[in-house]
């Protein structure tokens, strides 16, 4: 993999809960493979919360091969959302709130042939048995094949490349101890997230 | 990035890609990309990857 692309403000629905006003067209923004954690059902993912609030942002993942869409995953983009705030509020670059070990968690990618229809289907993310974000690809604001040709524009697109498609509303903070549950189609993951250092 | 470490990349992600296109026709999933042009991709990126492994042998 060479990169992970993420669409940022790409469901009105997060857009208007973070108060900010809906751009013209998504933003885009890099995380490198270095961060990817590939979950194993019922594991353990270790967070840094020394260096503030993490927020949970769950997206559906797609993963390219010559610029197709050749499989689908569900992922947590994770923020250190005080940090961004203060960036934000600078006018510097978001990276230092986006980039740490482990903030893009992303499930086992399955095939597109996995799903019976994956624009429709809904994805739900579950802290503590509580629903915190669910929504399905047709809500987002630029379809599938647009974001590639999109990204296309801007960013070359290597074979294996991930994007991260956007989150809906609901993102919110998470807490050591926290069990979380992605659901999407045939896609069910369970694990815990645990203090960084702690095992 | 100098040379050596720009081989071993490439080889990376020719072995990313070999992975790839295992999971493609393991599942026969030749919707977007026809079994023909796979393996005609197969056979070029395993030459590839058998050329970058040579040049890397040679540091």
């Amino acid at each position: 993999m060479d990169k992970i692309i993420c669409l940022g403000k790409n469901y009105s629905d997060h857009i208007a809960e973070m108060k900010e006003d809906a751009p013209e067209l998504p933003v885009l923004f890099l995380k490198p493979p270095s961060v990817v954690k590939e979950i194993k059902n019922q594991g353990k993912i270790a967070l840094p919360w020394h260096r503030g609030v993490i927020h949970h942002e769950c997206e559906v993942v797609f993963k390219l091969y010559k610029k197709n869409i050749i499989g689908l995953g569900l992922g947590l983009d994770l923020t250190l959302r005080e940090t961004q705030k203060e960036l934000k509020q600078k006018g510097h670059p978001w990276e230092i709130s986006k980039v740490f070990k482990n903030s893009a968690i992303v499930t086992p990618i399955q095939g597109v042939r996995d799903f019976l229809n994956w624009q429709e289907t809904v994805f739900t993310l579950k802290v503590n048995g509580v629903i915190k974000q669910h929504s399905k690809l047709s809500n987002a604001i630029m379809k599938p094949n647009d974001m590639i040709l999109y990204i296309d524009k801007f960013f070359p697109i290597c074979d294996g490349d991930l994007i991260f498609t956007g989150t809906p509303s609901g993102a919110g903070a998470l807490n050591p101890g926290d069990m979380i549950e992605l659901n999407y189609g045939p896609i069910e993951y369970t694990f815990q997230l645990v203090k960084e250092n702690e095992f | 990035m100098n040379s050596k470490q720009q081989i071993s990349h490439d080889i990376l992600n020719g072995l990313e890609r070999l992975r790839i296109m295992h999971d493609l026709i393991k599942d026969q999933n030749y919707e977007h990309i026809p079994k023909e042009e796979l393996l005609v991709d197969l056979k070029e990126n395993l030459e590839l990857i058998k050329n970058n492994f040579e040049k890397l042998t040679q540091y």
